[in-house]
């Protein structure tokens, strides 16, 4: 590409092409300009005002809310001593622990290695049911979900369970996390699956053949052969699901609303309650900037590691 | 000739389906039950959940539990008849298609000029539009709900449009500059040279090409605008612009009696649109590989 390094060509090498640098200038900057504003306004800026509406004390009501102050690093120092933020910190890892890298990985990867099956009638009905909880929208997920989990003995959870001699529960208030974490096992199955269908494309049926012949069982040649040729796809799998689950916000909040007594208030939540029930925009902001800068760690991992060609 | 070779093939195919099936004896059959056993129980596990809606949305005694419906229609007879959730959905119409068209036309823009276009700080800009799509809504919401309050931006739909297609845009800038890739420059060279303008050439030769991508693209964004809770939750404050994903949450967590028929048949209203597009956007969703495109 002859590229003036400091001007603007279009793409192919033929001189007729390069237009003058200006005329060109002025078309990427029409082209390229509405997305670029954008995303600067709704997206790079609110971020930067995150950073700094952090080190302030700002509040919707009340007197600081006319003439906010700033405060340096007192709204960290207060998260990082308070009880409340920091266990919410700790229910988001065994969130993202239990039902993401655990739970969605384990059954999706059960899910592509069944469906890999030549053998298997049906794949396009099995296929689609697994890709329903991840295609509806977050509100009907967790419609659908309060009524498996109501706590009289005739919820459909509770029906089951009563199969295997098990009482009613009331799982929203007594396993609230727990349910969560199920509930998004459930939608993120068929993510995961997808992501690894397409990963165990790339691994050649002789290879899984010639260790059958071999004598190796199932679990052996999914240890020994298959893994190590996917594990790539698997470990961005898993920085990629862990990003998206630490903003998950409306699959609980419509559910629990953080509740019962903070059970299920994960950081999202956390933020929601001290910015707009609260009204303590300061506090929430150095939240949301402790999430920003945990989730910018694992894209920039994400996007090292996945090498990503521009 | 063919007829030929193809009687050729078929006892050598028959005779190899034979051996198969004599392999088939023992462990093997008792292992593909139990993989038949696990696949239904995962794809139970995944749509159980739907059962519920679907019976209680035509069903007369409705209430919170599963239970054998006693069939009517009329939830969703006072669905279109009811002014209250014609509203919702005509307010969740307005925020996805005008999202999803504003975000396709400078995404698609945009994508074409990252994609034909060399100038300094390209590269740099293409990380940044990824790292950005890691950001959540969650982290931003409360700086922007300030920011928009100050534009008086806030309780409107145009505002919520315009947010939506700006968390959209990232991943539909990436989708149309690899769509846009995979046009050889040359085919529209070629065209320019038979006399036709720049703008032209795009529109006949490279719209075409691209024009299946654009298609899943388009659905993803329609897909991501119309499911989303969190940002009109926090930005629209008044009723008459509720979209439906925050009119089921006011009916479902209201104070008064809920209505479980007209709940439960809203929200089959609501996942269908979702629904139709993934089926027909399907092929696509499986073979593509889609590293990390669908979501966020």
């Amino acid at each position: 590409m002859s590229t003036n390094s400091a001007g603007i060509t279009l793409a192919g090498r033929l001189p007729r092409h390069k237009l003058k640098n200006r005329r060109n200038a002025r078309l990427l900057l029409l082209m390229l300009g509405p997305s670029a504003l954008l995303i600067g306004v709704f997206v790079v800026a609110p971020v930067i005002y995150a950073f700094y509406l952090s080190l302030t004390n700002t509040t919707l009501l009340g007197f600081e809310a006319r003439n906010p102050k700033f405060i340096g690093l007192d709204n960290f120092k207060y998260l990082l001593g308070n009880g409340d933020f920091l266990s919410s910190l700790g229910k988001t890892g065994i969130f993202i622990a239990l039902s993401a890298i655990i739970g969605q990985t384990a059954l999706g990867m059960i899910s592509a290695l069944l469906l890999k099956n030549k053998w298997m009638r049906a794949k396009g009905i099995f296929g689609a049911a697994i890709v329903m909880p991840m295609v509806v929208p977050e509100v009907v997920a967790s419609l659908a979900w309060a009524s498996m989990l109501y706590s009289g003995p005739e919820g459909t959870v509770n029906m089951i369970t009563h199969l295997f001699g098990m009482g009613a529960v009331a799982w929203l208030q007594q396993y609230a996390l727990i349910s969560i974490i199920v509930i998004n096992i459930w939608r993120g199955i068929a993510f995961a699956m997808i992501m690894f269908q397409a990963a165990l494309e790339d691994v050649p049926d002789e290879l899984i053949e010639a260790a059958r012949i071999d004598g190796a069982s199932a679990l052996q040649i999914f240890r020994v052969v298959t893994l190590p040729l996917i594990r790539g796809p698997v470990f961005l799998y898993l920085l990629l699901t862990a990003i998206t689950t630490a903003g998950i916000f409306g699959l609980v909040y419509f559910l629990t609303q953080g509740g019962p007594g903070g059970d299920t208030q994960l950081v999202a939540l956390f933020i929601f309650d001290r910015a707009f029930q609260f009204s303590q925009i300061g506090l929430g902001s150095a939240a949301s900037v402790i999430m920003l800068v945990i989730v910018l760690i694992l894209g920039l991992t994400y996007v090292r590691v996945a090498k990503v060609e521009v | 000739m063919t007829t030929v070779t193809k009687t050729d093939v078929k006892p050598s195919r028959a005779s190899e389906t034979a051996t198969v099936r004599r392999k088939l004896r023992g462990t093997t059959v008792v292992s593909r039950a139990l993989q038949y056993v696990l696949i239904t129980a995962l794809a139970v596990f995944c749509i159980i959940p739907f059962g519920w809606l679907i019976a209680t949305s035509v069903d007369s005694q409705a209430g919170n539990i599963l239970q054998w419906p006693t069939f009517t229609v009329d939830h969703y007879v006072k669905l279109v008849t009811e002014a209250g959730t014609l509203r919702l959905l005509r307010n969740s119409l307005i925020i996805a298609i005008g999202a999803t068209v504003l975000t396709m036309l400078l995404g698609f823009i945009g994508g074409y000029a990252l994609s034909r276009f060399r100038f300094r700080g390209r590269r740099f800009f293409m990380f940044f539009v990824l790292l950005i799509r890691v950001v959540p809504p969650t982290a931003t919401i409360v700086p922007l709900y300030l920011m928009m309050t100050k534009m008086h931006l806030n309780n409107s739909l145009l505002g919520l449009i315009l947010v939506e297609a700006a968390a959209l845009l990232p991943l539909t800038l990436w989708q149309m500059k690899s769509a846009v890739d995979n046009v050889p420059l040359e085919i529209e060279e070629a065209a320019w040279v038979d006399g036709s303008s720049r703008v032209a050439a795009v529109i006949r030769i490279v719209f075409p090409v691209v024009g299946p991508t654009f298609g899943a693209a388009a659905m993803f964004a329609f897909v991501g605008a119309w499911g989303d809770f969190l940002t009109p939750l926090v930005l629209l404050q008044s009723q008459d612009l509720y979209p439906l994903s925050i009119g089921l949450f006011r009916a479902f967590s209201g104070f008064n009696q809920v209505d479980w028929g007209l709940l439960t048949a809203t929200a089959i209203i609501y996942m269908l649109p979702p629904t139709i597009l993934y089926m027909l956007v399907r092929k696509y969703l499986f073979k593509a590989g889609l590293s990390g495109a669908i979501k966020g």
